[in-house]
């Protein structure tokens, strides 16, 4: 992939005529910007793919593929990408197709240098890879179709518009939400995530819109409800699918009127929330069995965003791998292991039915259980047939851990606190206060032949 | 008399203009065959090229040359069209470049 770092930015030129892809080029290269030379509109769809340009400037009259067909089939593929049309001849009727294709600009030939760079200038996305970079931080990602999705939601952070985020489970859609709202004005308020799936009806309607004191059984204090809590900021909806249909009704008004009204109460409050859901359901089936509610749907899902299956950006796997042993290695105050080639190798052509998260439990199982610093080619094959295998927390497997330890330490000692705590590097009183926090009996681990506590 | 025609180029041009100028001879020669054969469809393109390009590179003339073929092509215009080779064989004999802001 060629990179913008040292350029004003990466021009792609589509003429037939070399004469005429030599003199823009030259001009552009003067002007700081890395430019591309196509002969043919199926060589610039090609260039497109491999090198990602700030925009493209095609010639009308070509032989093989004409500019109109290329702006077409280059917008179908990315409508963000700009294009400026050459043509030589100024007319009406065409310039107004190319602008209807969706063309930054039409422009007549011959063209003068400055008009020429000054439309370029003006068209180019600039800083846009800057951008996208910026907004995709915490994103760990190189494949096109990662790129595309974060160019578009990265324009989609900046305005404030509802957002709906379709992709299977463990995808990260809750990283691309969080993603968006730190991305946008909202940042400096609150972004509250919740499940609509794992919480039942009534307490859901609660959580969400509040609840007035006394206004069920259980009410003993008023709650704020999230929409109030994530006011001037984003509130995430995830599982949206799964929302009970009678609270879909409520959650519609809400966003029809910006205002909620707290269970038990009469007054309505107006809230001020960016709503981004997230299934991963197929919601459009769920309106058609009637079970997810159309006004709604379209109500959610005024852009739509799509997250690729990890199977579908398998180019970014390796760079995940990386990201998570490195993440793993801080986690746990350790070196950082590596994937030998062959095992990345293989995890990058895997299924990954669990998509990211399946690969991060993966990489906690490789770097638990495997001791050496390159996890080999077996141990990957190994955490991908149990991925069902359950990796306790860092928190929980030392506190399994050290129980087992001070089991061991009373057995060797019989049971014997103050040789027990001597083993151990403890007084006894720190050593009692183990005991009692594992609730552990040294008297249980005393046997006949060593009957008293010296202590 | 002083026949020859001074142009004044971009520097940043130089090492492309002979090349350019290369090409337009061989049009000449490519026009001139493609005239006797009336393929006025490829005399059309080479035309709408010259026009396209000869501006750009500080070459007024050949846009100008280029722009009464392309139409004359058009046209299917055989006279037209052998006035333009002639005036572009011309211009090319007698053009010298002088590089300059």
């Amino acid at each position: 992939m060629v990179t913008a770092k040292a350029s004003a930015g990466i021009v792609l030129l589509v003429d037939d005529d070399q004469d005429m892809l030599n003199l823009l080029s030259k001009w552009l290269e003067g002007a700081g910007f890395t430019a591309l030379m196509s002969c043919s509109g199926s060589d610039a769809l090609r260039q497109l793919g491999i090198s990602r340009p700030d925009i493209v400037v095609t010639d009308l009259f070509m032989d093989e593929m004409d500019g109109m067909t290329l702006v077409t089939r280059i917008h179908d593929e990315n409508p963000l990408t700009p294009v400026i049309m050459l043509s030589g001849q100024a007319r009406i009727p065409d310039a107004v197709r190319a602008t209807h294709l969706g063309t930054s600009a039409f422009l007549t030939k011959p063209i003068t240098k400055d008009a020429f760079l000054e439309e370029v200038h003006k068209h180019i996305r600039l800083g846009r890879r800057e951008d996208v970079a910026a907004f995709a931080r915490n994103i760990v990602y190189s494949s096109d179709v990662m790129a595309e999705l974060l160019e578009q939601a990265e324009l989609v952070a900046r305005g404030d518009v509802t957002v709906f985020i379709s992709g299977e489970t463990g995808t990260g859609k809750e990283v691309l939400a969080r993603a968006i709202h730190d991305g946008s004005n909202r940042r400096q308020h609150a972004f509250i995530g919740v499940n609509c799936g794992a919480i039942p009806e009534q307490l859901l309607e609660s959580e969400l819109f509040g609840h007035e004191k006394g206004s069920f059984t259980g009410a003993s204090s008023r709650h704020e409800g999230l929409f109030l809590a994530a006011d001037g900021g984003t509130l995430f909806l995830d599982e949206i699918g799964d929302m009970p249909l009678g609270l879909q009704v409520k959650l519609l008004r809400v966003l029809q009127d910006f205002e909620v009204r707290p269970v038990g109460s009469i007054k309505s409050v107006p809230v001020n929330v960016r709503i981004i859901s997230a299934t991963h359901n197929d919601l459009e089936s769920l309106v058609e069995k009637g079970e997810f509610r159309e006004d709604l749907y379209y109500r959610l899902n005024v852009v739509p965003l799509k997250m690729p299956r990890l199977a579908e950006r398998a180019g970014d796997i390796p760079l995940l791998l990386e990201h998570f042993l490195a993440q793993n290695a801080a986690k746990t105050v350790t070196l950082k292991k590596r994937f030998a080639p062959d095992a990345v190798a293989f995890l990058a052509s895997a299924v990954w039915p669990g998509n990211i998260r399946q690969l991060i439990n993966a990489v906690e199982l490789c770097t638990t259980l495997y001791t050496g610093d390159i996890i080999p080619l077996a141990m990957a094959q190994r955490a991908l047939r149990q991925r069902a295998v359950h990796i306790k927390t860092l928190k929980d497997a030392k506190a399994d851990f050290e129980r087992d330890y001070l089991v061991s330490v009373l057995r060797i000692s019989g049971g014997n606190v103050a040789n027990a705590a001597r083993i151990a590097g403890r007084n006894r009183t720190e050593f009692y206060k183990l005991l009692n926090q594992y609730e552990l009996d040294a008297a249980s681990y005393r046997d006949s032949a060593n009957p008293a506590d010296s202590d | 008399m002083n026949n020859r025609i001074a142009v004044t180029i971009d520097p940043d041009l130089a090492d492309l203009v002979p090349r350019f100028l290369d090409n337009r001879r061989r049009d000449v020669a490519k026009l001139t065959d493609l005239l006797a054969s009336g393929s006025f469809g490829e005399i059309r393109m080479i035309g709408h090229s010259m026009k396209g390009a000869g501006g750009g590179y500080g070459f007024d003339q050949i846009t100008y040359i280029g722009d009464a073929i392309e139409r004359a092509a058009l046209a299917a215009d055989h006279k037209v069209i052998q006035a333009g080779i002639e005036q572009l064989a011309d211009y090319l004999a007698r053009v010298d470049v002088v590089l300059g802001a």
